[in-house]
């Protein structure tokens, strides 16, 4: 098989859509992910990087109650995690606390300490502040956006404020701005909206179709990188919304999933459903500032900012995370289950 | 030899030093370094001690030596005692002589004293004599001469008073330059006494020369004078003191004026070229034919500046100057000209004519070097006319383009796509063979300005193809819109921007690419290397302008990108489609299936408005069922399931309920059917990808939704229509297959209760629809 079997391997007993990182795990390489199963027992699954990286350790092992459309982890707690699920026909979400002798339990239960039930249609994700301890979360469904305020100790979730999108705007996902608390961007199906959470309101938007998924650049300010079904990823910078930066020409079916690495500088992964995962290497340079776009684009387009393209997998891949705590690794999850993690060092001395 | 010499000279030594000796007056100053000769050298020195040098010879020298020294010692003492005799004698002589000569003087000196003083007396008596025949004639002389002198005043003013008179004799008789003569002779007498005693005689000449004046300024502008009559006006106006400065600007203006009726005018030189390509047609008599009447005045105009210069010989700066600005007028023309479409006919009789021009010029002012610079000037222009045909080429290439979009689906045309693609495939191979055919006329024409400028003209034609297909290449860009967004610089194709971007445009652009990069280029360069090569006035070092291999490269890659852009429009379209039909209905509450979804008649209408695009335009490839080696490096590859129509027909919940496990394996076993191919310029190619992408969609979107029975039922029915007709138009059957019974498969795990449709209630509903289909008036038009 192309590209080689680098990767280490995991799988899931049914199919599955989402992996997160444990990011509050300073100690080891951890990720999480849920099974995506409408007829069995659905489960969820704490990996665990072996230390010397090279086999995947289940640490965990969870039922949950119905199949998983999204998952991700507490930035501050490690073993706090959010789930949206579905039963087939409604949608919940709910904030999960793994008990902390699970170790020992055979099959222990996941303790809901609380569930975001003020949704009426279908949800698609729950955001945490990917920057620290921040005591708020959003949910996103496809009409509305809610700001819940949490309370670990107490167990409890309250809406603290809710926003619609607006008439025939579904709203299909989201990203949380990690330099800007108060910044969220919500990808419709026109275009990816901007929301102030202080008012609630929108700030501004780009206009684009069919925006899968959203990414903000962890190092940089401004920069959102935007995966599209047919038309590849885009790279923007928010104080021009019209032009985006950089154009990557994306996969050979859609883009499902971008993500920026957390610590090097342009590097961004992307899951497809053509069964690929391709490491993209796109720096913004300095000189992208707003006076002298477009001209370093031409030289930077000449590169070919594929750096690989791993396609050990079988299925559309759907699930990607950067490892925050090791961030040369990074785990995929396609739709059979598969979790593959593989090291980009080999690559990075090409920077 | 050596041997005899040696002694002979040193014979010869001693000799004159002993003669030197003997006449030296102080001894000492004879060389005294004997110990340095051999002692027995020193018999010759004042040092010689006699004692010494017997013992040295006796000890040095054997018997028969010394025998042999006794006799040479004696030969050489005789020979000193004769020549001493000798020299005393001669002395002796010499005195006896000089005793004479004084005794002579003694007596000669005796008689001279009295002949001097006779001479003196003698001299004396002349002076006085001469002295007397002086002042004798003096007074007679003084007369004489004051008459002489009295008699030139009174000619002179004779000459004066008779100056009208003569003045008005040389006017009849045109004699001006007698006139000019008198007068200027006149002058100084008129300066001193003109204002007293010749008041009248200086008025009258005055008038007289005022009226010289006046017919020598008619003269010289008359152009009917002879040159050189004109020439004689002009120094005799100078020699009158007359301004002769704005005289000769006066003539350069109207030079000047006649410069202006010099413009060439560009319908002149159409007829002309026109005319001189009728001729060279008929047999290459064009160069005597137009005599035209530009032709007429700009040898005239050489006339003039001939005459200029032989009457102003110190006007080479400004003749120099008009000539040189008629040149630029001419060229501004040209570059007016050329601003217009003209063909290098008409360029070739503009420059044929200026050249003309410019010769005739070069004759009479060979100084201002015109023919170099018009050779910078014709640089310019050719150049400009270079970069001018090219802008045409891609502009008639971009018209022929955009017809389609003019006109999209004519009903009188059939195969609009084909007919767009013909045209602009001809405009692009037409066009440039007509170009360089056209580049051609100018390098094969022996126009000495434009043999000089042979390897400048290659030069520019080759980077004007290499610059013309580069920017052709932005412009399939720029047309097929997909640089609407990042490209912020619209400056050259303003206007060309296209909202909405057909489809088929950018078919026909991708199938254009191909055919530049392996017909066109091949042809062209082709072209060039027979009749362009050479060139090199750009330096080898950066090798030819034109790089087919670098075009090609452009256009292969361009025609992959705009294959696949076209690809993504129409998979696009289909996504719209399936997105609509996926997201409308809620799936959980769907009811039993009825009929087939009309979202199928829609689909498979676009996948025929795909083929009927395509199969217009792109070759047919040959049938491959499947292609495992050329798969590309994103290609990737699923399983599919065997096990499908089995499960179908014994479906249960309990056989669902393993099924994933039974795919997995299943993948496991089951070939490998490549979903992802590169993309060939065929059609089948061409459609299977796009019908592949759009079910690689229809997946997707199933998978993001939850069914009920009824819902996995109609996707079940409507996959199973789609099967037929999509197998009938696409190549690689084994994939559609495979990519249909996925969509089932993802139905079905996303189905709360996978319980397909009975085969024959199945069959029954398809048989309907087709029945439907076939109807007088069905859905596709």
């Amino acid at each position: 098989m192309q590209g080689g079997s680098s990767g280490i391997g995991y799988g899931l007993k049914y199919q599955a859509r989402c992996i997160s990182d444990v990011k509050a795990d300073t100690d080891h390489t951890s990720f999480i992910t849920g099974t995506l199963s409408l007829r069995e027992e659905n489960e969820v699954h704490l990996i665990r990087l072996s230390s010397g990286g090279t086999e995947l350790i289940c640490e965990g092992l969870f039922s949950h109650p119905n199949e998983i459309w999204d998952l991700s982890s507490c930035p501050f707690d490690q073993r706090i995690f959010s789930t949206v699920f579905s039963t087939g026909e409604s949608y919940g979400a709910a904030i999960w606390q793994i008990p902390e002798l699970y170790g020992q339990l055979n099959s222990p239960q996941l303790e809901r300490i609380a569930s975001l039930d003020a949704h009426v249609g279908k949800i698609n994700c729950v955001l945490w502040w990917p920057s620290g301890r921040h005591d708020k979360l959003i949910s996103i469904d496809d009409e509305n956006l809610f700001l819940w305020s949490l309370d670990c100790s107490k167990k409890a979730a309250q809406v603290q404020s809710k926003e619609s999108s607006g008439m025939l705007h579904y709203l299909s996902g989201g990203a949380w701005d990690p330099h800007d608390v108060n910044a969220v961007a919500a990808t419709c199906e026109s275009s990816v909206q901007f929301w102030d959470l202080r008012t609630m309101k929108k700030t501004s938007a780009i206009e684009r179709a069919h925006i899968r998924n959203a990414n903000y650049d962890m190092k940089k300010k401004h920069i959102l990188v935007t995966a599209e079904d047919e038309s590849g990823i885009h790279i923007w910078d928010l104080r021009k919304p019209k032009i985006p930066v950089k154009e990557l020409p994306g996969h050979t079916h859609w883009t499902w999933a971008v993500t920026c690495n957390p610590e090097y500088d342009g590097l961004i992964l992307s899951a497809g459903t053509d069964s690929t995962v391709n490491l993209w290497l796109a720096p913004i340079s300095a000189g992208d500032e707003p006076n002298s776009e477009g001209i370093a684009e031409s030289p930077t387009q000449q590169a070919d900012p594929l750096l690989n393209s791993y396609s050990d997998y079988e299925d559309s891949v759907y699930g990607l995370a950067w490892s925050s705590r090791e961030p040369w690794i990074f785990a995929s999850l396609s739709y059979d289950g598969r979790v593959v993690v593989e090291s980009i060092k080999p690559f990075l001395s090409r920077k | 030899m050596g041997t005899d010499d040696v002694p002979l000279d040193d014979k010869a030594k001693r000799m004159r030093d002993l003669l030197s000796s003997f006449y030296s007056p102080d001894p000492s100053s004879t060389p005294n370094a004997p110990s340095k000769y051999g002692i027995l050298d020193a018999i010759n020195t004042s040092s010689f001690d006699p004692d010494q040098y017997m013992n040295l010879l006796v000890q040095k020298s054997n018997l028969e030596a010394l025998l042999q020294r006794h006799v040479e010692m004696a030969a050489e003492i005789k020979n000193l005692d004769t020549d001493l005799q000798m020299l005393v004698y001669e002395n002796y002589n010499k005195f006896i002589s000089a005793t004479d000569a004084i005794k002579r003087m003694k007596s000669n000196i005796i008689g001279m004293e009295g002949n001097m003083q006779q001479l003196l007396d003698k001299i004396m008596s002349v002076q006085s004599r001469s002295d007397g025949v002086n002042t004798s004639l003096f007074e007679k002389r003084e007369h004489i001469e004051k008459l002489h002198r009295t008699r030139n005043l009174l000619r002179k003013v004779q000459f004066i008073y008779d100056l009208p008179a003569r003045l008005g004799r040389c006017i009849k008789s045109e004699a001006y330059a007698d006139a000019v003569k008198f007068y200027t002779g006149a002058m100084p007498i008129f300066k001193v006494y003109g204002d007293s005693s010749f008041q009248d005689c200086k008025r009258a000449s005055e008038e007289a020369v005022a009226i010289i004046v006046k017919n020598l300024q008619g003269k010289l502008f008359s152009d009917s004078e002879s040159i050189q009559a004109r020439a004689e006006a002009a120094v005799l106006l100078k020699q009158l003191d007359f301004p002769v400065d704005s005289l000769q600007a006066k003539l350069l203006e109207k030079l000047e004026q006649s410069l202006g009726d010099l413009r060439l005018k560009t319908d002149e030189i159409e007829n002309v070229s026109l005319e001189s390509n009728d001729t060279s047609k008929l047999g290459k008599v064009s160069d005597s034919i137009p005599t035209t009447a530009h032709e007429a005045s700009v040898r005239e105009f050489a006339e003039a500046i001939r005459a200029y210069r032989v009457i102003f010989p110190d006007s080479e700066r400004q003749l120099i100057t008009l000539a040189e600005d008629l040149v630029i007028k001419h060229f501004e023309m040209t570059k007016q000209y050329i601003k217009r479409r003209i063909s290098s006919a008409n360029l070739l009789g503009v420059l044929r004519t200026i050249w003309a021009d410019v010769l005739l010029m070069d004759e009479v002012l060979c100084e201002a070097v015109l023919p170099d610079f018009s050779l910078e000037a014709a640089k310019d222009a050719v150049k400009l006319y270079v970069a001018r045909t090219f802008t045409y080429l891609l502009q008639d290439i971009s018209d022929a383009l955009l017809k389609v979009n003019v006109k999209p689906k004519e009903a009188a045309e059939e195969h609009p796509l084909q007919v767009a693609l013909e045209a602009s495939k001809k405009a692009v191979l037409q066009g440039s063979m007509d170009v360089l055919l056209d580049f051609r006329q100018l390098l094969d024409d022996d126009l000495g300005l434009l043999v000089k400028l042979r390897d400048f003209i290659i030069d520019w034609v080759q980077e004007g193809f290499q610059d013309f297909f580069r920017a052709l290449d932005d412009h399939f860009l720029l047309l097929s819109g997909r640089k609407n967004l990042s490209s912020q610089d619209h400056g050259l194709t303003e206007g060309v921007h296209v909202e909405k971007v057909l489809a088929g445009l950018v078919l026909v652009l991708a199938q254009l690419s191909v055919f530049i990069e392996q017909t066109a280029i091949p042809r062209i360069t082709e072209e060039i290397a027979a009749s362009f090569s050479g060139g090199g006035a750009r330096g080898y070092e950066n090798g030819p302008a034109f790089v087919p291999g670098e075009i090609c490269r452009i256009f292969r890659s361009a025609g992959e990108k705009l294959l696949h852009h076209y690809i993504n429009m129409r998979t696009q379209k289909v996504s719209t489609l399936l997105r609509k039909r996926f997201t409308t209905p809620n799936w959980v509450k769907h009811k039993e299936p009825r009929e087939v979804h009309m979202f199928v008649d829609l689909f498979l209408q676009e996948s025929k408005a795909i083929g009927c695009e395509v199969n217009q335009i792109l070759p047919q490839g040959h049938l491959r069922k499947h292609r495992r080696s050329d798969s590309n490096g994103s290609t990737t590859s699923s399983r599919s399931n065997p096990l499908r129509d089995d499960k179908m027909s014994r479906s249960n919940t309990q056989r669902a309920r393993s099924q994933l496990l039974e795919t997995h394996l299943a993948k496991l076993f089951k070939q490998k059917v490549e979903i992802f191919t590169k993309v060939e310029h065929t059609q089948e190619s061409v459609i299977t990808t796009t019908v592949k992408l759009c079910l690689k969609s229809l997946q997707e979107f199933v998978r993001l939704q939850t069914f009920n029975r009824s819902g996995f039922q109609q996707i079940q029915l409507d996959i199973q229509f789609l099967r037929t007709p999509l197998k009938e138009s696409v190549e690689d059957e084994a994939a559609i297959d495979f990519l249909l019974d996925e969509v089932i498969v993802a139905a079905s795990e996303r189905c709360l209760d996978p319980i397909p449709l009975e085969p024959p209630i199945l069959d029954r509903l398809i048989q309907a629809k087709l029945v439907k289909s076939k109807e007088p008036n069905p859905i596709t038009p």
